[in-house]
């Protein structure tokens, strides 16, 4: 979590009584974290997002060679001419949505899921890329997807593992060797939850203790995604065959598991379940508009309907008891229907930009290094916010800042600062993952920076006014 | 110069021609809008509605209060760092009445006390204060002494000292507004006896003290509050051996009759047996308690009591008005659905007939004003029509070719009339002029017809008291969700308003996308006058005014194209509303004639007023009522009445739908319909209104003289129109 050696002198608030719900079950040891965010890590990127945006143009060659978008530039350009053109719009929401997420680890507001359900938005995206890759054969597409996911959780395991080992974490852990071994291998493939040590010591100074719990807190929405694809040949035939009752199901699912109707035993089986029927509806939602299932419908549905459901969710959330710590990600009902109203209206106005317009043409390069190593800051940003926080409290020994400047030392926003500028520099020693397993030329940062002036100047602006925008 | 051209002038310059014109118009209904919520906010909050704290702290330890404030007596003296206690000495009696002024029993406490010649205590909250300041001066005046007991009476001991501050203060400001004094006494909400302070609520009393002010608790409480039996208060409240004492009762938060008939007794009696009942400083001997204020202080006061009171019959107000719309509202769903349940059950039956079929061919006027888009369509659909026409398109100077793109078709039976930019009537007159046929169709150039319109149209004029039939326009673009909205807002106008309004006999409108008319009937009335901008209802209402029948011909089915953005709504809207406004203020003079014209006036003008002018002004009163339930509470029950009345919408849409034989799947946008377009549509009526109360005529001169040089057409420069101008003129639909 962020600052486990939290000052005395700072105040502590309670911590939630609401344990690690669903997915990733946070030890109780890095609660007081907690207390700055939901136990229940959120939100996430698709992996790989940048180059499966534009899905590897289905040659006769196979599953993309190192010249399938080399870099964001050459396969727009490319694309232009094969077909599939980057949805500027998707890119953004990607953003939006990994920028939310960390600020939502770091800070624990709870209203800030509400305002932008950053993981319900990215299971729709990915969902809406799978339907599109999922022309070509399905096991290749799998295998494919599979490929782009897992290369930067291995290497977040390699780096992880060998720490906790080193810090004491080991076969006798939990007092069953057999099972440690085994549970390892959810770090190579990770059809549950990869484990990790409930307690290590930490670096004083630079990295709390619960290090391993932050590291592995994210690790469901991998998890999550895996499964997603691994069925979405089928999900996309239930779409195709019965469209509505496809997108709804996971949603009835969900009311299943949040009224008892359905209990299963164990952990690892119902965290999973819990979590495919609280997002699924959003990844069949992407799905369904990739087959154009929305556009079926006449345009006043969406926004007659959205708003009613999202209420609903609303509402539920507060009946259930809505507050900072117990927020959608405790209330996994609340979560579905609303990331699923908000991701019906969010593609319901899907603008697809192909080129940005021109209030964001300044962000462009950050939105595009954003999408390119959206796996590499969604694996990593956890641990680097707990190196930040960690960082900061130091500040507390120097007893002229604590005297005079203590509502510097308490303000998260610093820590936001430092928590992006480690993950800035994660970017640069882990993202070339991303490119490795999309067999592309490892990159540094890839902002897209070194893009032909054509690709911008001249082509945005004849593209200018017709932009597509939708009345 | 033209009504037409200068509705799309007026809609040019809401896109943007003018901007400073855009807040001005929005300024007026915002500064009505803020004002009327701030009341509402004053309203709530002086009712305890809002900010209200009902928590009651628990017994708590004794530790930290002073022996010798527990054993001493209930005047607590902690000024100036002092802990004393005063008593009342013997044979004096100190009443005391908490929580008023109450509008019903504190004047019957006053007379009792009156009546008996003795004095007493009022701790007055600030919230009943400033509701009945009349009562707090006639406290003062009658010799009593009023005292704080907080703003709206929470439990101090939960509340920051900045709280408690503020609730001294805000109470103080009532008072002082009430009565021009200040007062020094206090008593503490939920307090009791002396020895009941506790280790909560003592430093709360410290702190008051530090403020000045004396805390008064009681002896003797006569719980009256409990409702225990005149009997039972008096028992309580008198104290024992001829003890001085403080008596606690209350004179508000409820039915308080066994308070004054305990008094009536209570006072008579003690008084013989010695006692004097005086106001606390007289029994202590000491200086009054109050001090006259004046000056900035006394003006504040006096202010916020007046601010209050405005609040107060603001809100009286506005809930006659709610009455008076739910009224109007439920009545005329009752009306609509009746009458045109009447209707169509009339025009359904199957030997129905209007007279002998009508079969003599007709003329066709399509005004048209840079209708390049769609002029083709409309003019094909007219030829392909089972009724014999001739077609006149007048192109009212269209700089897109719209007349050469008629010609160009060549299409037999179909003439093109050309005249520089005068507007729709001037070019409905010329075509008008050049009609072969007696009876006219008027449409608009962005509207296509079925083959069958026609024909239903003219059936009507089979009755020779038929001067004018109405068509049935329906929205054509109803995909989007403005679109779908307009759409219901279509069927719900003509299935309901058009169909009562027929039985009524008094149509207001024949929508200039689909009417017809008979050249007899208009020549007289000297065809479309340019006097509104609502040339269609004027005409209506002027053939109403000469005695001709006007009715509706529910299978004659025009598609129109209904405007795609706010602002060209808005400025349809705006048209429409204006034009009615002074079309009805044109006719006005109906009301005192005699004949037919006076029928009109005084049947169909004040129920067409009622129903289009006054009562959608007072419709926004309902999301007023909703925002203020919802915030104020009771919530839950504002969220039942506002499903209750979304349901009898709903009712009456799904019957309006039903008599088109529509699908019903467009009403599942009636819930965000009736919390973001009905809204905008009275901020329109609202703006109208202030445009006709604020020197109309001119404005609408220079409006329309503005409208004459327009810009090029949308179209010309091979931008693609935003919005075709037709469509923007389409007529009113809904009566």
């Amino acid at each position: 979590m962020t600052t486990p050696p939290f000052d005395p002198a700072r105040p502590v608030p309670a911590v939630p009584t609401a344990p690690a719900a669903s997915t990733a079950p946070v030890p109780a040891a890095s609660m007081p974290a907690a207390t700055r965010r939901a136990p229940h890590v959120t939100a996430p990127p698709s992996p790989s997002p940048y180059p499966s945006a534009a899905p590897v143009p289905a040659g006769p060659a196979g599953p993309a060679g190192p010249s399938e978008s080399a870099e964001p530039a050459v396969p727009r350009q490319k694309e232009a001419r094969r077909g599939p053109v980057r949805d500027r719009y998707f890119d953004l929401l990607r953003a939006v949505a990994l920028f939310r997420v960390v600020l939502y680890h770091l800070m624990g507001w709870a209203w800030l899921p509400v305002v932008f359900p950053s993981m319900g938005v990215m299971f729709a995206l990915a969902g809406n890329l799978m339907a599109r890759s999922l022309k070509r054969p399905a096991v290749q597409v799998v295998r494919s997807r599979m490929r782009r996911l897992l290369p930067p959780l291995w290497l977040l395991g390699v780096v992880g593992v060998t720490g906790m080992v080193l810090q004491g974490w080991g076969p006798n852990e939990d007092g069953h060797p057999g099972w440690w071994w085994f549970h390892l291998v959810y770090w190579i493939l990770p059809l549950s939850d990869p484990p990790f040590a409930e307690s290590v010591p930490g670096i004083h100074g630079i990295l709390g203790a619960d290090w391993a719990a932050e590291l592995g807190g994210p690790l469901w929405y991998i998890r999550a995604y895996l499964w997603y694809v691994l069925l979405s040949p089928v999900l996309l035939r239930a779409l195709r065959a019965l469209p509505w009752l496809t997108i709804l199901a996971p949603l009835v699912l969900s009311a299943a598991f949040q009224f008892g109707y359905l209990n299963l035993p164990g952990e690892r089986f119902p965290s999973a379940l819990t979590d495919f029927s609280t997002f699924g509806a959003c990844w069949i939602l992407g799905m369904a508009h990739q087959e154009g299932v929305l556009k079926r419908l006449p345009r006043y549905i969406v926004p007659s309907v959205a708003p009613v459901i999202a209420a609903l969710g609303l509402w539920y959330a507060f009946r259930e008891g809505f507050k900072t710590g117990y927020d959608l990600d405790s209330i996994p009902f609340a979560q579905a229907v609303w990331s699923f109203a908000t991701v019906l209206l969010l593609l319901h106005v899907s603008p697809s930009w192909t080129e940005w317009p021109r209030r964001l043409r300044r962000w462009d390069r950050l939105i595009t290094l954003l999408n390119s190593r959206a796996v590499t800051i969604y694996l990593w940003h956890n641990v680097c916010i707990l190196i930040a926080a960690t960082l900061w409290d130091q500040l507390w020994g120097f007893d002229v800042l604590y005297e005079n400047v203590p509502w510097l030392l308490e303000s998260p926003w610093p820590v936001l600062a430092i928590a992006w500028l480690l993950i800035g520099s994660c970017i640069v020693w882990f993202g070339w993952m991303e490119d490795v397993a999309a067999k592309r030329r490892p990159q540094l940062w890839p902002d897209g920076g070194k893009r032909p002036a054509v690709g911008r100047g001249g082509q945005g602006r004849r593209d200018r006014p017709g932009a597509g925008h939708r009345a | 110069m033209a009504s037409r051209t200068g509705r799309h002038g007026a809609a040019r310059s809401a896109r943007g021609g003018s901007r400073p014109r855009l807040p001005l118009r929005l300024l007026l209904p915002l500064l009505l809008l803020v004002a009327l919520v701030a009341m509402l906010m004053l309203r709530g909050y002086v009712h305890s509605e809002i900010l209200a704290d009902h928590r009651v702290q628990p017994p708590a330890a004794t530790t930290d209060v002073p022996e010798k404030i527990l054993e001493g007596g209930p005047v607590i003296d902690a000024r100036g760092g002092r802990t004393e206690s005063l008593s009342v000495p013997d044979h004096r009696l100190v009443l005391t009445f908490d929580d008023g002024p109450d509008p019903t029993w504190t004047p019957r406490v006053l007379d009792v006390l009156k009546k008996h010649d003795a004095h007493a205590v009022f701790f007055v909250t600030g919230t009943m204060a400033s509701r009945y300041p009349d009562l707090v001066e006639r406290m003062v005046d009658e010799g009593h002494e009023v005292g704080l007991h907080t703003f709206n009476h929470p439990d101090l001991s939960f509340q920051s000292k900045k709280r408690i501050d503020w609730e001294l203060s805000q109470n103080q400001l009532a008072i002082t507004g009430a009565a021009g004094v200040r007062t020094s006494l206090f008593r503490p909400p939920y307090s009791s006896f002396a020895d009941a302070m506790d280790n909560k609520s003592w430093p709360v009393t410290e702190y008051i003290g530090s403020r000045g002010y004396l805390v008064v608790v009681n002896n003797t409480d006569s719980e009256d509050w409990k409702k225990p039996g005149v009997e039972e208060i008096i028992r309580r409240a008198t104290p024992k051996g001829g003890k001085g004492a403080i008596v606690l009762m209350h004179d508000s938060g409820g039915d308080r009759h066994q308070t004054v008939q305990a008094l009536d007794r209570f006072l008579p009696d003690l008084k013989k047996k010695g006692y004097e009942f005086d106001n606390l400083t007289e029994a202590l001997d000491a200086p009054s308690a109050m001090t006259p204020v004046s000056g900035a202080e006394l003006w504040k006061g006096r202010a916020w009591v007046f601010l209050v009171q405005a609040s107060e019959h603001l809100t009286d107000g506005l809930v006659v008005g709610l009455a008076i719309i739910g009224t109007l509202v439920i009545g005329r769903f009752g009306l609509m659905l009746l009458l045109s349940g009447v209707h169509a059950r009339r025009v359904r039956r199957r030997r129905f007939r209007w007279g002998p079929a009508v079969t003599e061919p007709v003329t066709v006027l399509v005004p048209a004003y840079n209708e390049a888009k769609c002029i083709e369509n409309t003019v094909r659909s007219l030829v392909a029509s089972d009724h014999p026409v001739e077609v006149i398109v007048i192109d009212d100077g269209s700089s897109d070719g719209t007349a050469r793109i008629v010609e160009g078709l060549g299409l037999p039976g179909v003439r093109v009339i050309r005249q520089l930019n005068a507007g729709k009537p001037a070019a409905l007159n010329r075509g008008l002029a050049n009609a072969r046929y007696d009876i006219v169709v008027m449409m608009d150039g962005d509207t296509v017809f079925e083959p069958a319109t026609v024909r239903e149209l003219v059936q009507p004029f089979g009755d020779p008291k038929v001067g004018a039939v109405a068509g049935n326009a329906k929205v054509g673009n109803k995909d989007s969700l403005i679109g779908a909205w307009q759409h219901i807002e279509y069927v719900m106008g003509f299935n309901l308003d058009r169909r009562m309004y027929d039985v009524l006999g008094c149509m207001p409108t024949i929508p200039g996308a689909v009417g017809a008319f008979r050249r007899s009937a208009l020549e007289p009335i000297g065809g479309m006058s340019d006097d509104t901008l609502a040339e269609d209802t004027d005409v209506t209402m002027a053939l109403h005014r000469a005695g001709w029948r006007v009715v509706y011909a529910e299978n004659a089915r025009a598609w129109t194209e209904a405007p795609e953005s706010v602002s060209q709504l808005w400025s349809q809207r705006y048209r429409w509303s204006y034009g009615t406004m002074q079309a009805i203020w044109k006719h006005r003079r109906a009301v005192i004639e005699k004949g037919p014209s006076g029928r009109f006036g005084r049947v169909g003008l004040p129920f067409v007023s009622l129903f289009m002018v006054v009562a959608p002004l007072l419709a926004p009163l309902i999301d007023v009522f909703l925002l203020y339930g919802l915030v104020f509470g009771p919530t839950d029950k504002t969220i039942v009445a506002w499903l209750g009345v979304l349901a009898i919408q709903a009712v009456c849409a799904a019957y309006a739908f039903r008599l088109d034989r529509e699908k019903l799947t467009p009403l599942i946008s009636l819930p965000l319909q009736q919390i973001l377009y009905r809204q905008i549509m009275y901020v329109v009526l609202l703006q109208s209104w202030i445009t006709a109360l604020t020197g109309g005529r001119l404005r609408w001169q220079k409006l329309r003289r503005s409208g004459g040089v327009s810009a090029p057409p949308p179209g010309a420069d091979g931008v693609p129109p935003q919005r075709r101008p037709g469509a923007v003129d389409g007529r009113r639909p809904v009566g």
